[in-house]
């Protein structure tokens, strides 16, 4: 299968002993790639370097074959993200934060930026500025923002941040559907291990700075009752944590 | 290139959609309205002419080049780099395809840009005021001297944007960067005065050098040398500037 | 390609500070017109003052009303270092309309004066040699420094107006001009407002000074200066326009031209004016500036003042005070005080009507001394004593003289000498 993003020894630390050290991993065209570990296990240190907005120490991130650190603009030119809480311009509308986005890319049009407002349940707030958003509108615009490109990747850092039930179901619905109908390939973190269970196609387990393992979904939910089950396992079995993570 | 000027497209239209802008376009109307009151007390009161239509504009480019300009270059380079670090929202431009360099780049230009604009703002409107108001006193050649002068005060607010723009990357609060730009820049003045056979190390000095465009005989090597300083020092504090940019972490 | 970006990163840094040292560095080292015409002035006040034996200096100016000379003035002076001698001859055109001219002549013993309009010849002698300098040197005041650095923060950007250019021999020319858009609207407003100030204060009405009301400005400044090839400054032309209108709305342009010029160094002849059949006043000139007064002898001798009461709506001479001076050697003064009364008053004398005193000159107070002296009755008393040699008098103060001096005595402790 085709490799779509390589994490190759991946490896930043910060002064208190945080951070990640030497990791590998593979993704494949298709993958709904869940990122599971507790807070500040090193997921968003890993989704910041993978976007560019940290450098690692060492190893490469590759993305559709080109690298993050040498080639940022090739490498960033098919994917579509979001880091942490989503930000926008608040002097602007969401049509305005769309379109300041949409600029960089050649076959984004207005046609397409109200695709994606539509398509996140944003478009009754198109000419809104974001100053007044809610948490969960706020997250639902930076969504439509990461699919915005027609990305073949999308980078997701805990994306039902601050979403109401129907909010998660929403955004579950449209992961799947671009998975299936496009081909685009996820790359989410979350904590909430129910949710990546309903939604990913496979799990890795990153804790204190390292992975874990990877496997599908499947996989796991042959072997244990819940993915609930499986990750407790899996930190236990490293001897690092008692029971519960999430 | 086409992200570079996506990129400054986007800058500018940040740019234009804050309020500073619009404050900074009534402050410099308001400096023409007020200069062109002043002079018509001091003429009615003092019995002196003040200026003549060409003079006018001149004296206008000469408070606000040392005065609203500097300011309000500070205000708007703090706003593109401190304001978007703290808020986070530079994490919208930089996760795009585009390299740092680039934003960085459409970043300066921008405000290269707001600084052109406002001096061109000033420009008409105290050259309508110049000759609405005043005795005409105008020919072809200090008219001429007078737009050059307008143009060429450029270069300097862009060594000064790119100074701010280094320290807006090495302090983190944008308040910090301000007062301590400010603070600089009164000391610069100072210095300038007391020192004043060294005046060309301290950038505020060329803030004046429009001046030199206005002598008869066209000394063109101090030009030259003020010119190959300002182009230095703004190298310098492009360099500078981009390479903590670069490796800054958001 | 990362090593790449910091390279290019680190390289263009490197450049741009390089340039901007160089550049600042030459910018430093070369001298703008303006520190050139600088260095010029201070050379040839610090030759004129201390190196040249002798020199002409030539200074005129004027000032005129759309061409018409208004005020002209025209000073030459030739100094002669070497024999501490100069000698001035100032001709010139006053604002109503008189023409003037004098000349003086000054040695280390002579002074010598005289005017077109009073051709006496004052001729005024110094029984000691005077040691000023003839010409000293301004730079070397104490102030001169920080003065030099608020003229250069007040010249600021027009330094760059003055234009050098050098002639084969070594001689430079320095020009420069200023018109109305050169000149700050700042520094233009405050100097016409200045001139226009002088120019009305003393506007009377014979005056044929144009009194400006409207539209004050100055219009052009200009400036030449040659230097010869020692770096001495041999002329420098300075004019200034000044334009306005007057009440009548006719516009003058109102120019004033100076011209300073120094020449004949080293061949300059100061000569002493010849009084032979002059009409000549003479006088011999005493050194007031010294701490002792020059031969004290010459106040040894009798002082009066007279003594004057009001009667009937007039003052009446009712008697005579005389001082006796009988010692004054600069350390020690000695004398008698003495009222005399005309018959009919004489109830008015009193117990300090006569007294003897003695006095010791204080230190560095020329002619200035307390006495303590005893009345005939042999009560002390105190006062003071001044001599004052630029009038010739004495002036002679008893404390508490109020209380015995009633009755409508008019006081006056000023006496002149008594040389019938």
């Amino acid at each position: 299968m085709e490799k779509v993003i390589e994490i190759i020894n991946l490896t930043k630390t910060y002064g208190n002993g945080r951070g990640i050290y030497d990791l590998n991993l593979d993704i494949y065209k298709g993958d709904i790639f869940g990122f599971l570990g507790p807070n500040g296990a090193g997921k968003t240190t890993a989704m910041k370097i993978m976007t560019g907005l940290i450098r690692p120490e060492n190893g490469d991130v590759k993305i559709l074959g080109h690298s993050v650190v040498d080639e940022y603009e090739k490498a960033m030119a098919k994917v579509g993200c979001l880091i942490e809480i989503a930000e926008s311009y608040q002097f602007l509308s969401a049509f305005e934060n769309l379109k300041q986005i949409a600029r960089y890319y050649p076959d984004v049009d207005h046609k397409r930026i109200d695709e994606v407002l539509e398509l996140t349940g944003m478009y009754k707030f198109k000419y809104e500025k974001t100053k007044k958003f809610s948490l969960g509108m706020k997250q639902r615009l930076g969504l439509a923002a990461a699919v915005l490109s027609r990305p073949k990747v999308v980078i997701l850092d805990e994306p039902l941040n601050g979403l109401d039930v129907e909010g998660m179901i929403d955004i579950r619905k449209m992961i799947l559907s671009l998975a299936e109908k496009e081909q685009t390939t996820f790359f989410i973190s979350s904590h909430l291990i129910h949710d990546v269970e309903l939604t990913c196609n496979r799990i890795g387990v990153i804790y204190n700075g390292r992975i874990l393992n990877v496997e599908n979904t499947d996989a796991i939910l042959k072997n244990y009752a819940t993915l609930e089950n499986y990750f407790v396992s899996e930190v236990e079995r490293n001897g690092r944590v008692s029971s519960s993570a999430s | 290139m086409a992200v570079f000027q996506a990129a400054l497209l986007n800058e500018i239209e940040k740019l234009y959609r804050k309020k500073k802008v619009l404050v900074a376009i009534l402050l410099s109307l308001a400096v023409i309205v007020i200069g062109q009151l002043v002079i018509v007390g001091v003429r009615s009161g003092f019995g002196l002419r003040g200026t003549g239509s060409v003079e006018f504009p001149m004296l206008v480019l000469s408070v606000v080049v040392n005065t609203i300009l500097p300011l309000f270059t500070a205000l708007v380079t703090i706003d593109s780099f401190s304001g978007e670090f703290s808020q986070n929202s530079m994490r919208i431009t930089l996760t795009r395809p585009i390299s740092r360099f680039k934003i960085y780049t459409a970043k300066i230009t921008s405000i290269v840009l707001f600084i052109l604009g406002a001096l061109l703002l000033l420009l008409v409107f105290s050259m309508l005021a110049g000759f609405i108001f005043n005795a005409n006193s105008a020919s072809f050649d200090s008219l001429g001297r007078t737009v050059f002068s307008y143009l060429v005060s450029i270069l300097p607010m862009t060594v000064l944007a790119l100074g701010i723009v280094l320290l807006a990357n090495i302090f983190r609060s944008g308040i910090a960067v301000f007062f301590i730009s400010i603070l600089i820049f009164l000391a610069f003045k100072v210095l300038g005065l007391l020192f004043s056979q060294y005046s060309s190390l301290f950038l505020t000095t060329q803030l004046d050098w429009y001046n030199l465009f206005l002598v008869n005989s066209f000394p063109l090597a101090k030009i030259a040398r003020q010119f190959l300083i300002m182009l230095g020092s703004g190298i310098m504090l492009f360099s500078a500037g981009f390479y903590i940019f670069d490796k800054k972490e958001f | 390609m990362k090593f790449k970006k910091k390279t290019a990163t680190l390289v263009s840094f490197t450049v741009g500070t390089l340039l901007l040292a160089t550049t600042a560095l030459a910018d430093i080292a070369s001298k703008s017109g303006y520190e050139e015409l600088k260095d010029s002035i201070k050379l040839t006040a610090e030759q004129t003052s201390e190196k040249y034996d002798s020199f002409t200096m030539d200074f005129s100016m004027a000032l005129k009303d759309n061409g018409k000379t208004i005020v002209s003035n025209n000073e030459v002076g030739k100094f002669d270092r070497k024999n501490s001698a100069s000698e001035s001859l100032s001709t010139g055109l006053s604002l109503n309309g008189d023409k003037r001219s004098s000349q003086s002549y000054s040695d280390k013993t002579t002074v010598i004066h005289t005017s077109a309009g009073d051709p006496t010849f004052y001729v005024t002698e110094y029984t000691k040699e005077r040691k000023e300098e003839i010409f000293s040197n301004p730079f070397k005041e104490e102030e001169a420094e920080d003065l030099e650095k608020i003229a250069d923060a007040l010249v600021g950007s027009l330094k760059d107006h003055v234009v050098v250019a050098e002639n084969s021999d070594g001689s430079k020319a320095l020009t420069g001009s200023l018109t109305e858009v050169q000149i700050p609207s700042l520094i233009n407003a405050v100097a016409s407002f200045q001139l226009k100030q002088e120019f009305n204060g003393n506007g009377n009405q014979e005056s044929s000074m144009p009194h400006l009301t409207k539209d004050v400005f100055v219009k052009e400044v200009t400036g030449s200066a040659k230097v010869n090839p020692d770096g001495v400054m041999e002329s420098i032309l300075g004019t200034a326009i000044l334009s306005g209108k007057d009440e009548q709305g006719t516009v003058h342009e109102i120019s004033i031209e100076a011209l300073f010029k120094v020449k004949d160094i080293n061949s300059t002849e100061v000569s002493k004016p010849n009084l032979e059949g002059k009409k000549v006043i003479k006088n011999v000139a005493k050194d007031y500036s010294d701490s002792e007064i020059s031969n004290p002898e010459k106040f040894i001798g009798k002082f009066k003042n007279d003594i004057v009461i009001e009667k009937d709506g007039k003052f009446v001479k009712v008697g005579e005070r005389t001082l006796d001076i009988t010692k004054m050697d600069n350390i020690n003064v000695a004398g008698r005080y003495s009222e005399t009364f005309k018959q009919g008053f004489e109830n008015y004398a009193s117990d300090f009507s006569e007294l003897a005193f003695t006095a010791q000159i204080k230190k560095d107070q020329r002619g200035n001394a307390d006495f303590e002296g005893t009345t005939k009755s042999g009560e002390k008393v105190r006062g003071n004593i001044y001599f004052s040699e630029y009038d010739g008098k004495v002036n002679f103060n008893i404390d508490n003289m109020n209380s015995p001096y009633a009755g409508g005595l008019m006081i006056d402790s000023s006496f002149s000498p008594d040389l019938d």
